[in-house]
């Protein structure tokens, strides 16, 4: 990719990163069909059952049934809806969890961008979506859905703030913004990635990016118990599918995010392991993370909106900024000094 | 933090247990023996004693009876006997106050149907449904074999 | 202009989280709940009125219905009362398995309890985790009187099925594996501080307010009343078993919680003793006329239901119907405080409040 990236644009590379895209769309939705019923099975495995069975070898295609049951569904709009919004939100929600994705990169070779502000970039495109959940909440004209909504916009911009700032400790140690070059900066040996001297900035993260992906414990903006559907109560078919979409990319873009960050990208574990393609460790750890946040979910209850709000401002924001600080005091003495 | 890494303990512990869940349409369950199914009706057995109707608390059972055919014998033999199902709340009751076990028990219970016109059956249905009957029609508790007065 | 209004949310009656369809009309501002009217009859079937016109051994089925995750209490509840008033004497046997059923629904009903209770609090596993030990408890229901939900079990005088040859000892073995779940179910659930934080304090009432309110079973316990009427006012044979009525300190959700895990704990001690000293052999059955006719006259008996104080009150004319029946369902009384507590709560809290309640609106509704 690297040589494509710097040629200057032309009609040829236009199409070749077209196409790219397109490949890399797919296949990002085959990870999300997958992404559902390794959930699903896992969730199953969890609580004593099977996880889906009926549909192919290993109920390999639940999923695409799913996904098929949705598309073929009648598009309802509620009446008292409005219009406009209620149709934009699907969408805005989506395009943005794929936009983050480009500049995630998955070997040393694979990536679509080289952005040298990656980090804010992502930071900035995924508040985005907060605003087509809470366009979705309020267009609906459901009750609940504007319930989920506003506890959505509150919750993704107050962790928001952590999220980011547990990553500027690492952006520091690197010296760059840029993912590839934090990748590169992490030594050869796995206890000389950033988890464990950013331990604290990876706690941080952990618990943020749970909350920002609006997964268990920190669903509260869809917390069915509750809301019903929180958000998208009135979302169906396919308009539904797009949400759906949007949370599975998060969660592939956070998993990356997660893995490039802290976990060593496309690093093998130990410098001999060397000849297992670099692609495979980063799919290792991404499937890792995401095995993760389905634990968590299978584990935990849901916190209160109060608790999570404040969990936010008093714990992981003050503990963010701690792991900024002793950070730059560990640069300057142990690095510098 | 404890409480919840234990917790996460105790799910990935059952991660890797053996399933507790049936297989159910693919291998039929198995019912105790005592179990209270849909009901198989044995004709020849009935005395047409209209006990069974009586007790019924949700009044699902008609029967109707005829003269005996056989002129030597006296009383009565069964014309028509219809339970509906979509009343009938499997109480056992039936079965109990029956004197000839003449209505028992089956362990079939798959009773679901597109419409509600097939909930509704028939002696003919009843006497077929012969599968699976229960064994030990133990009637020690019924308490009124008078039936409801 | 910005001008902000109440909103008026209909929780229910179809609602995840009203465990059937109870309906709660809440006024909120933001997420905080001004007032609460809980509206109920979604599941009426006028239990009563229907029984005046059926026989005692008929209104039996009816009783399972009404609280259908406690259906051989209510199986219990009125047989008590008919040979009360009749002056049956129920034998031996049938009285222990009597017990061991009651015991073993209490913990069935704990168990769902506990699941459901999981899952308005946003925990899927614990679900199927008290959903897989309540199946135990069910199958042995299934095996002794084939049923796996409305059992139909007692009869006016004992019980309709002996125990089949090696019943009782499931049961024994059932036990000591009740027992080591608990523990899984306690690192799972109990000690998660996520839990602890929504719990710990909510929904709180003193002894009091808990009286004043007709509260009873672990509602009431729960503010440091010890009542239970295994022990204050014995019926069946429970005087003869050793077992501890645990109360608790606060009054809150988390006391609840705790009253009822430990309720679980004391039945399976009850349990224990009670397959130790059940008898080898006799009758289930004692001695009823053909046709029950309770004389003339009234009576209310009262047991301990695993909701609470459920009641039973038959008026009878000497005939085989009773001439007016009720009941006094724990759940119907307990919801009442319902407005009370919710008010000044969030969205969030109503749900672990209505839950902790632990209501079923079968019984609510009757």
């Amino acid at each position: 990719m690297t040589k494509w990236l710097e040629q200057p644009l032309s009609w040829e590379n236009a199409l070749f990163f077209t196409a790219m895209a397109v490949v890399f769309l797919l296949i990002v939705l085959l990870y999300v069909v997958y992404a559902i019923l390794f959930e699903r099975k896992v969730l199953g495995w969890m609580q004593w059952r099977h996880g889906p069975n009926r549909l192919g070898p290993w109920g390999m295609f639940q999923t695409v049934a799913d996904v098929l049951k949705l598309l073929f569904k009648e598009d309802t709009i509620p009446r008292k809806a409005d219009r406009a919004l209620f149709i934009i939100a699907p969408a805005l929600c989506y395009a943005p969890s794929f936009a983050v994705l480009a500049v995630i990169p998955y070997t040393r070779e694979l990536y679509f961008a080289d952005l040298n502000v990656a980090v804010v970039y992502y930071a900035a495109l995924s508040a985005i979506s907060t605003i087509a959940i809470v366009l979705g909440g309020w267009a609906s004209n459901n009750k609940y859905s504007l319930l989920g909504g506003m506890r959505s916009g509150a919750q993704m911009i107050s962790y928001e703030v952590p999220l980011v700032l547990s990553i500027v400790g690492t952006v520091m140690m690197t010296g760059s913004m840029n993912l590839r070059k934090i990748v590169e900066a992490q030594g050869d040996w796995f206890w000389q990635w950033n988890f464990l001297p950013q331990i604290i900035g990876f706690g941080v993260f952990l618990v943020a990016a749970v909350s920002e992906l609006n997964r268990s414990p920190f669903d509260l903006p869809e917390a069915e118990s509750e809301l019903v559907a929180g958000y998208h109560t009135e979302y169906s078919g396919f308009r539904f599918a797009f949400f759906m979409l949007a949370e599975y990319v998060y969660m592939f873009a956070i998993a990356g995010l997660a893995s490039v960050l802290f976990l060593g990208g496309w690093r093998p574990p130990a410098p001999f392991l060397d000849f297992i393609p670099g692609i495979v460790w980063m799919i290792l750890k991404m499937a890792f993370v995401i095995f993760f946040l389905f634990w968590l979910r299978a584990t935990m209850p849901r916190v209160r909106i109060d608790q999570l709000m404040g969990f936010a401002w008093k714990v992981l924001l003050p503990l963010a900024i701690l792991n900024v600080f002793v950070t730059a005091v560990g640069l300057e003495l142990f690095i510098k000094g | 933090m404890k409480g919840m890494i234990q917790g996460l303990g105790v799910t990935l512990k059952t991660m890797f247990s053996k399933k507790v869940t049936y297989a159910y349409p693919d291998e039929p369950l198995k019912m105790p023996d005592r179990f209270r199914g849909i009901q198989h009706f044995d004709p020849d057995k009935c005395i047409v004693c209209n006990q069974c109707a009586r007790i019924c608390p949700t009044q699902c059972i008609t029967l109707t009876g005829k003269p005996n055919p056989d002129p030597e014998k006296k009383g009565k033999v069964i014309d028509t006997y219809d339970i509906n199902f979509e009343l009938c709340i499997l109480c056992d009751l039936c079965t109990e106050v029956c004197p000839t076990e003449a209505i028992v028990m089956t362990n079939n219970f798959e009773l679901a149907a597109y419409s509600r016109d097939e909930l509704f059956k028939d002696r003919e249905w009843l006497e077929n449904n012969n599968t699976n009957i229960r064994q030990d029609n133990n009637n020690i508790g019924a308490p009124q074999r008078g039936g409801a007065k | 202009m910005i001008r902000t209004e109440e909103l008026l949310l209909n929780v229910g009656p179809q609602h995840p989280s009203t465990h059937g369809v109870l309906r709660i009309v809440v006024k909120l501002d933001g997420e905080v709940i001004k007032e609460a009217t809980p509206v109920i009859g979604y599941l009426h079937r006028g239990t009563e009125k229907l029984a005046e016109s059926l026989n005692y051994t008929q209104i039996i089925p009816y009783t399972d219905r009404m609280d259908y995750l406690s259906a051989m209490t209510n199986n219990y509840v009125l047989c008590y009362a008919v040979e009360k008033m009749m002056g049956i004497e129920v034998p031996e046997r049938a009285q222990f398995l009597r017990l061991i059923v009651m015991e073993l629904q209490r913990i069935a009903s704990h168990l769902v309890w506990w699941g459901t209770y999981l899952l308005d609090l946003g925990a899927l596993s614990p679900f199927l985790f008290a959903f897989k030990d309540r199946e135990k408890i069910v199958d042995l229901f299934n095996e002794l009187c084939g049923a796996r939900l409305t059992y139909n079990y007692m009869r006016v005088g004992g019980v309709k099925w002996d125990a089949p040859p090696g019943w009782i000892d499931k049961v024994r073995d059932f036990i000591p594996y009740m027992e080591k779940q608990l523990q899984d179910y306690d690192r799972l659930v109990t000690g998660n501080e996520i839990f602890l934080n929504r719990v710990k304090g909510i929904g709180k009432y003193d002894a009091e307010t808990a009286i004043a309110w007709g509260l009873s079973g672990v509602n009431l316990r729960c503010t440091g009343v010890k009542w239970d009427l295994r022990k204050d006012e014995p019926y069946c044979i429970y005087d003869r078993f050793e077992f501890d009525v645990p109360v608790g300190k606060n009054g809150d959700c988390y006391d609840r919680y705790l009253l009822r895990i430990e309720e679980i704990r004391q039945s399976l001690r009850i349990l224990k003793q009670a397959v130790e000293q059940f008898p080898s052999s006799g009758e289930t059955m004692g001695k009823v006329p053909r046709v029950i006719r309770p004389p003339e006259g009234e009576t209310y008996v009262r047991i301990e239901a695993p909701r609470g104080e459920l009641g039973c009150h038959i008026v009878s004319k000497g005939k085989a119907e009773p001439y007016r029946l009720k009941f006094r369902r724990p759940s119907f009384n307990n919801l009442q405080m319902l407005p009370k507590l919710l008010v000044g709560e969030t969205m969030s809290n109503l749900i672990a409040i209505l839950g902790g309640v632990d209501i079923v609106l079968g019984e609510v509704d009757c």
